[in-house]
């Protein structure tokens, strides 16, 4: 059985393989790491982290406009 | 990733300057390189009364509070613009606002459009040829006019915001590209005073904007998150993205283009203003604040306009 996450930037949710690292994921989500923070159960993490299997990820967007 | 000081785990990777850091690392460092800053471009001293205007963003907050954790005497000016759009968007981050001040014992001065003025932004903005399709170019004169007027009025020695070097590399990419001379020449981080005019310095040009993304929630200050509706699609977000995939091939691409502008502004690579460039300043009869009109200042027009 294939073993994914979940990683949410704003209202989306996308499905990711575990067991690769953050920075991997967002290069597949084409999300660049410059505009987000990823955070682990309120915590923030670097993109160098593995993803664990059923975890959900959350990207905060840095980027405000004006 | 390892904290490039005392080897923990790292929680931001700071790719421009090769370093990784802790939370109580990072916490400490970001203040630590805006006093620095501060400091070496002589922004203000610990006498001086500043006053930093607040959106509610991530930015003004952090602003607000690093200012307070180096000892500095500064107060906030949250200006009410009225922008709703369905989300709330000024009394959310009005609230918000409120609340960091309240909860630090903080002195805020509040501007209301609609009840100090009778108008809100929108509405304001729709009724001028300025801010017809989009109320941006009204909102900067609105904000400029009332940070000015609080700033003078309350006796602060100076006015500080929260544009981070994301703003500032964008602006300077904007500015660039149209080859807008005079914006370029005037564009620094600080704004010496002159004839009315505060002086108005940008203590955070140094940080990229996912710096204080991180420096906000690792503080635990609740901001707004939702952008500006208006600034949705924006050209200067459409700049950010673009130099954030410049960043990514090449990190530290975004801090290089701002600061070796700076630095080749300084060596003369740009002609000094000159009395073309720079316009004799006048008092609005009206509101009593300098312009280069002759008459009533942009505020005071679009203002008498709307009546």
């Amino acid at each position: 059985m294939k073993k994914t996450s979940t990683i949410i930037l704003r209202d989306k949710k996308y499905e990711v393989k575990a067991g690769s690292t953050l920075r991997v994921a967002l290069r597949r989500l084409e999300i660049l790491p410059e505009s987000v923070i990823c955070v682990r159960e309120g915590e923030l993490i670097t993109e160098d982290n593995i993803i664990k299997e059923g975890e959900t990820i959350k990207l905060v967007s840095v980027i405000s406009g004006g | 990733m390892k904290c490039k000081k005392c080897g923990g785990k790292a929680v931001i990777n700071m790719r421009q300057h090769n370093m990784g850091l802790c939370k109580d690392d990072f916490l400490q460092w970001l203040p630590e390189q805006m006093l620095k800053h501060i400091e070496k471009q002589k922004m203000f001293t610990p006498d001086e009364k500043i006053l930093v205007a607040v959106s509610g963003g991530k930015d003004s907050l952090a602003l607000w509070d690093m200012l307070q954790i180096l000892g500095y005497q500064a107060d906030g000016l949250y200006i009410a613009l009225g922008i709703d759009e369905g989300i709330s968007y000024s009394s959310e981050s009005q609230r918000l606002t409120e609340e960091f001040a309240k909860a630090r014992d903080l002195n805020l001065h509040v501007v209301n459009m609609t009840s100090d003025y009778g108008i809100d932004l929108p509405t304001l903005a729709k009724e001028t040829k300025r801010g017809r399709d989009k109320p941006c170019s009204s909102c900067g004169l609105v904000k400029r006019h009332e940070m000015n007027r609080i700033a003078r009025d309350f006796g602060y020695d100076v006015l500080a915001t929260g544009h981070n070097l994301d703003d500032e590399a964008a602006t300077l990419f904007s500015n660039t590209l149209q080859w807008n001379g005079d914006y370029l020449i005037r564009q620094h981080p600080v704004l010496a005073e002159r004839d009315g005019l505060a002086r108005k310095v940008k203590p955070l040009f140094r940080f990229y904007e996912r710096e204080m993304a991180a420096y906000t929630l690792l503080r635990g200050i609740e901001y707004i998150y939702d952008e500006c509706p208006f600034a949705e699609g924006s050209t200067s977000t459409q700049y950010k993205e673009l130099l954030n995939q410049l960043e990514h091939e090449h990190p530290g691409a975004k801090i290089h283009f701002f600061t070796k502008f700076l630095s080749a502004k300084k060596k003369g690579l740009f002609a000094e203003p000159t009395t073309e460039i720079v316009p004799e300043l006048h008092i609005c009869p009206s509101c009593g604040q300098p312009t280069s009109a002759l008459e009533l200042c942009t505020f005071c027009r679009m203002m008498e306009k709307s009546k």
